[in-house]
């Protein structure tokens, strides 16, 4: 039994791909432990509230950054065409983070009565995720995302909209910079508010937990 | 112990680790994707070791494996994304890969693996390529040990299932030239 083992783990290993890989380059080596090291420690000579970052965090940031510079030429050229395309979209950034693109409901979605949110309608939602707040900028929120419910998952999810209705859905969900929320939005890439999106709880998470069976 | 001290411990401590385990990681990545992207996911991974050295277990390579294979599907992840926006706009050439020269190559072999669930294949290439023995191949799978056990047993069953399948087939060929000639 243990020959036979043997024999085809023999047989897989002369098949190894990386078996003709050369030696790394010993000044390599070290620059990348240099490297590391350093990455981080500059992250903990910094003042408190930017130490419990991760480096992936400065990524995130850059990543940001081009959304944002994106967006900006997007509004200046299509400013007559109102409201950008519908439904989620999703793009990379040039740090190879995903993006979900999500937008803000209209004004009056955000002023009306509300029931209160419900399994049944939740589970309507084509994107639903658990996500923290990694930058509010101007027309564009930016969510680093930690779960997703439904949707394909990214990365990252932006929210974006006319500064009016932004303006609106930030009253509304109250997002906050470094705040952990829970956000659906429907299949036309419109956040949903009346409590369907908004700070993280527990009793939220319960019912995002129900509408999607997880 | 002062903060200085402490840090200069701490980096003496990643450096012996990391010293252990750049070139297992750097076989590893090489196996499963291309060069670029192989050296983006091991800085990666020693990042992760670095930042995480007080969960660095002191069998620290395994668990180094689960750290690669977690960001190397990450990287792959915004990859296929990237590609397929690309793809809309032009073809985009494969990522080259590492492969072994044609004249090495085991086609029966790699026609049988193709042929196996992914899991199942890379089960087999963790035991066989990176060598781990099964409690090991749980830790980077983050499975249990016995699972890892069950799972590569039934893999290599597999496996010579497969082989044996293809063997039959290339047998009737040659068969058949014989025949024919």
């Amino acid at each position: 039994m243990s020959d036979e083992h043997d024999e085809l783990r023999a047989r897989l290993r002369a098949a190894d791909p990386a078996s003709s890989l050369a030696r790394p380059d010993p000044d390599r080596v070290a620059r990348l432990l240099e490297d590391t090291m350093s990455h981080t420690e500059t992250q903990e000579s910094r003042a408190h509230g930017t130490r419990q970052r991760s480096p992936l965090t400065w990524l995130v940031a850059a990543a940001a950054v081009v959304i944002i510079a994106g967006v900006g030429v997007f509004a200046v050229m299509n400013r007559d065409t109102g409201t950008p395309s519908a439904g989620p979209e999703q793009s990379p950034t040039t740090s190879g983070d995903s993006v979900t693109e999500l937008q803000a409901p209209g004004a009056g979605a955000t002023t009306g009565r509300c029931l209160p949110p419900s399994a049944d309608v939740l589970a309507g939602a084509d994107v639903a995720f658990d996500g923290t707040v990694e930058g509010i900028r101007g027309d564009l929120v930016t969510l680093q995302t930690t779960r997703w419910y439904a949707g394909e998952p990214t990365d990252l999810v932006t929210v974006k909209g006319p500064s009016e209705d932004l303006q609106a859905l930030l009253a509304a969900v109250d997002f906050q910079d470094g705040g952990r929320y829970l956000v659906a939005a429907s299949d036309s890439g419109k956040v949903m508010v009346c409590g369907f999106s908004a700070a993280h709880t527990q009793r939220l998470e319960r019912l995002y937990g129900r509408a999607f069976g997880q | 112990m002062s903060t200085d001290e402490r840090e200069a411990d701490r980096r003496a401590r990643f450096e012996v680790i990391a010293r252990e385990l750049i070139d297992p990681l750097r076989h590893y990545l090489a196996r499963r994707t291309d060069h670029a992207t192989a050296d983006d996911v091991l800085s990666d991974t020693l990042l992760v070791c670095w930042r995480r050295l007080d969960d660095v277990p002191d069998n620290a390579l395994p668990w180094a494996y689960g750290v690669a294979r977690n960001c190397l599907a990450n990287a792959q992840r915004g990859e296929r994304r990237r590609l397929r926006l690309a793809a809309k706009i032009t073809v985009v050439a494969p990522p080259e890969r590492a492969t072994p020269s044609p004249s090495a190559r085991d086609d029966e072999l790699l026609e049988a693996m193709a042929a196996l669930r992914p899991e199942d294949a890379e089960l087999l290439r963790l035991w066989a390529w990176e060598q781990l023995a099964p409690a090991e191949i749980a830790t980077v799978l983050q499975v249990s040990a016995n699972a890892a056990s069950i799972r590569l047993h039934r893999a290599r069953e597999k496996l010579r299932d497969e082989l044996r399948k293809v063997q039959q087939v290339s047998g009737h060929e040659q068969s058949r030239e014989g025949r024919g000639s």
